[in-house]
């Protein structure tokens, strides 16, 4: 444990960081101290990975300055950032997949003989860094073939090759069994103790930061809430630290539910991720007409792929879907669509506009072969469809130059509006909504929460998935935790307290929490 | 803001026009020759007289035809680069046909000779389009290699199996009746009646892709094919719709090309003009009224540039320059603006701290 008085080796003085619309660092100050384990901590969109890309000099911050090892930084580049020793593990890993572990380790400076790559060097290097950190891999596998964890260890040692004495981790546990996670925090344990390093871990999940951490930072919407000795604090205290105090907006108005149909249910559903791995596992709901039901979990838990499933962008492994008493279980998102279903999606960008068409293209899917809109369904109005699309660019408060202007250069609450614009005008009772409010001011989140309030008082079921707790709290009937791809509890918003709620978000289990 | 962009571009089209040809002449003055008269040439060459103005029209309604080929795929998400494989099997099938059907009433054999030059033009897009969507093997590859298959096997099928067996013809299928064949509308020139067919196809095809429900969706699927799924379109559909079209106009013209000039397949009919085409729709960014007008320009360039090398010695490549700069430049145009723009978004960013910092 290193003492308070030791220098600092990483400091951060006042930095601010602003992204088009967002503010993602606010005035942060942060000193981290030789051989500590300091977990970086906070929900998504806190700031946390903005806060280490600029330390590593992929972002150059708004404001403020960094010193390394007592040494201002000018330059921000992560050429510099290693110059200076800092080494950081990415999230999605920046391998090349067709080479082998040993020339992954040396890229970028490779050992050489005369003019020639020196394959056998590169391979001896590789060996003496696995005997030295005890992180093993072998040199000669390709990266393609090896496991992610194996894959996270060439990360990590090429770091150390490039002479990092601090290390950045973002997320690592994310992609890692239980067991690999034991032999990271092995590993990390070692190199801290023996090798005097130091390693920021930025993270979720809360007993990581018990297990490993000496400090720990929680941020907030861009501030750095509180630094504490990790000894000092526990799980309960950090959840509710990074949940933070509610923000005061107006009650909505909740009607009284009477419906007890049930509009849309999910009956043992599995699904795979993108790697072919389970992401949601035999998971049951259902939701009632006039019912909100809020899913809260952190992500990468399954939302996404539930999400999807459901809405027929995802091939279902097993279990059924069902809409409004129609089995859809492996229906293409048009057909189900038809049915009476919506869908907000969590990711606007890639999936919810096309930002190279204009706000009216945007506004009009879907439409566009009513008789309102078309002759003979095939010759387009393109006047009812722009007076359409003012009418809703109205309405729903939408700034920007007007109808004609590209979706893609607006801001993303206003994008936000656009796809809850439309995905709102279809009259379909079952209305699927993935973080209605990322990265939206807080005039256009009110704004689209008491759309969705509306929607429910009349009578849509809702299903609404956020990483945000204080808008599941606020418009949810009732909700369920999602760990792991499964349902940990259901609660009432009313019921449990949010340090509670996000104790069951980062797997902890209802014995435990009593 | 859309419409600023349209002018931004108009713009930036023309100040890379008037450079490119500023460098012509500069190139044609280190080179010993006059610009004004080589541009004097090239413009009398494309309009000196009837037959000039005649093979000026076809050759621009030729890249008419292959540029709007390239856009409507493009529109539906799929870069078409397969359309001089498209034209050949569309010829070599349509002059097949003609000369099989030799001695019927044109009023039968040439529409079916069209529907035969559709069919094997839309049929060989429908390949790669299959295995793009279906297997994700990337359209520019397949389209290129395919190319090479249709030019080879026509090629062999006018040599081998359906050469003519005509006397002093070297190759190529047995020639098609007088009836069929389209006739000049200009005498001495390459304007021929199917410059009508083409204007058709191009209205129709403009109409498609700007005015009709359909093209809306293509346009939807190709600029975003994840949002165009998640908003409940066909999008596979969409975009083998686009392909078929594409290769079907690309038949058609191979067709228009023998029926018109040829007056049999022959290996030899394109060189290559399918790509001038597919350049002049990509400057225009597969926009079909712009691809349409650009059609015009280049087909002046073309034309003109032969008379020109043939009346002051300037080589004709140089127009080659000028287009391949004018390209140049278009490219690195969207580059210029981008970062013009982001440079503006980080201004107004550094004001919104330095004014409001600690807001959010």
């Amino acid at each position: 444990m290193p003492t308070d008085t030791s220098a600092p080796i990483v400091s951060m003085r006042h930095i601010s960081m602003q992204f088009p619309g967002v503010l993602a660092n606010d005035d942060v100050s942060l000193d981290i101290r030789k051989g500590e384990v300091f977990a970086l901590v906070g929900e998504n969109g806190a700031g946390k990975s903005t806060l280490m890309n600029i330390l590593y000099g992929m972002n150059t911050p708004s404001q403020g300055e960094v010193y390394i090892k007592g040494e201002k930084i000018t330059d921000f580049s992560p050429s510099q950032a290693i110059a200076h020793g800092v080494g950081m593990v990415h999230q999605h890993f920046m391998l090349v997949p067709s080479f082998t572990v040993a020339q992954n380790i040396v890229l970028s400076s490779e050992p050489r003989k005369g003019i020639f790559y020196d394959f056998k060097e590169a391979c001896r290097i590789t060996e003496h860094l696995v005997e030295e950190y005890g992180l093993k891999v072998h040199p000669t596998d390709r990266v393609c073939d090896i496991s992610v964890g194996l894959q996270q260890r060439v990360e990590i040692l090429k770091t150390f090759y490039r002479g990092a004495d601090v290390l950045i981790l973002d997320e690592p546990t994310a992609v890692l069994t239980p067991q690999e996670t034991d032999e990271l925090f092995q590993v990390i344990r070692s190199i801290v103790r023996e090798k005097q390093m130091t390693v920021i871990i930025i993270t979720h999940k809360l007993y990581e930061v018990m297990a490993i951490s000496d400090r720990v930072g929680v941020m907030r919407q861009g501030h750095l809430v509180d630094v504490c000795r990790t000894q000092d604090v526990n799980e309960r205290i950090l959840a509710s630290m990074m949940v933070g105090k509610e923000v005061l907006l107006d009650a909505l108005d909740r009607s009284e539910c009477t419906d007890q149909e049930v509009a849309l249910s999910v009956d043992h559903l599995e699904v795979l991720d993108n790697r072919s791995l389970p992401a949601v596992r035999g998971l049951s709901l259902s939701v009632r007409k006039g019912e909100i039901l809020g899913i809260a979990g952190i992500e990468g838990n399954g939302q996404s792929e539930l999400i999807e499933a459901i809405t027929g962008m995802r091939a279902v492994q097993g279990g059924h879907v069902y809409v409004l008493g129609q089995e859809t279980t492996g229906w293409k998102p048009g057909k189900i669509r038809k049915l009476g279903l919506a869908h907000v999606p969590e990711d606007r960008l890639s999936t919810g506009v096309s930002g190279q068409a204009d706000i009216t293209e945007n506004l009009i899917v879907g439409k566009e072969s009513l008789p309102r809109f078309s002759i003979a369904r095939i010759h387009m109005k393109k006047q009812p469809m722009r007076a359409y699309a003012q009418e809703k660019f109205n309405a729903f408060d939408i700034r920007g130059a007007g109808v004609d202007t590209r979706v893609g250069s607006l801001s993303g609450g206003n994008m936000q509006k656009v796809v809850v614009a439309r995905e709102f005008s279809f009259d379909s009772t079952v209305l699927i909504i993935s973080q209605p409010t990322r990265g939206v001011d807080i005039g256009a989140m009110d704004f689209i929460h008491k759309q969705i309030m509306d929607k429910r008082n009349h009578g849509c079921a809702i299903l609404l998935v956020s990483a945000d707790l204080d808008e599941l709290y606020r418009l949810s009937d009732r909700l369920v935790t999602i760990y792991e791809g499964q349902i940990t509890g259901t609660f009432t918003p009313g019921s449990i307290p949010k340090t509670e709620i996000s104790y069951y978000m980062t797997g902890g289990r209802k014995e435990e929490a009593q | 803001m859309k419409r600023r962009e349209r002018m931004e571009y108009l713009l930036s089209l023309l100040v890379s026009v008037l450079l490119a040809f500023l460098l012509g002449g500069i190139i044609m003055a280190a080179t010993g020759h006059s610009p004004l008269d080589g541009y004097g040439a090239l413009f009398t060459g494309a309009f000196g007289n009837q037959r000039a103005i005649g093979n000026t029209l076809y050759k621009s309604f030729q890249l008419c035809m292959t540029g709007l080929a390239t856009a409507v795929a493009s529109q539906g998400g799929i870069f078409n680069v397969g359309g001089e494989g498209q034209m050949y099997l569309g010829a070599l099938a349509s002059c097949w046909l003609g000369a099989v059907l030799s001695g019927h009433s044109p009023f039968l054999v040439i529409p079916l000779c069209l529907l035969a030059a559709i069919i094997a033009g839309a049929l060989y897009a429908l390949i790669p389009a299959l295995l793009k969507i279906k297997l994700h093997i990337s359209e520019v590859i397949t389209t290129i290699l395919m190319n090479s298959i249709a030019i080879y096997f026509c090629t062999y099928m006018a040599n081998g199996p359906l050469k003519t067996s005509e006397k002093g013809v070297s190759q190529g299928t047995a020639s098609l009746d007088k009836v069929f064949q389209f006739s000049k509308l200009i005498k001495g020139s390459n304007l021929t009646e199917s410059v009508f067919l083409i204007a058709i196809i191009s209205v129709l095809v403009w109409y498609l892709m700007s005015r009709t429900t359909t093209g809306y969706r293509m346009k939807l699927t190709g600029q975003n094919q994840r949002f165009a799924v998640f908003a409940g379109l066909n999008a596979s559909t969409l975009g083998i719709l686009g392909m078929l079209i594409s290769g079907a106009m690309c038949g058609m013209l191979g067709m228009f090309e023998c029926f018109g000039l040829q007056t049999r397949f022959k290996p030899d009919f394109s060189n290559e003009f399918y790509f001038d085409g597919m350049l002049v729709a990509m400057i225009m960014r597969y926009r079909p009224l712009g691809t349409i007008l650009m059609s015009f320009f280049f087909g002046i360039l073309k034309i003109g540039a032969i008379t020109m090398q043939s009346k002051t010695g300037i080589s004709s490549e140089l127009i080659l320059i000028v287009q391949s700069i004018i390209i140049f430049f278009m490219a690195a145009e969207e580059g210029i603006l981008q970062n013009l723009r982001r440079r503006r978004a980080a201004r107004m960013a550094q004001t919104v701290i330095t004014k409001g910092g600690g807001e959010g």
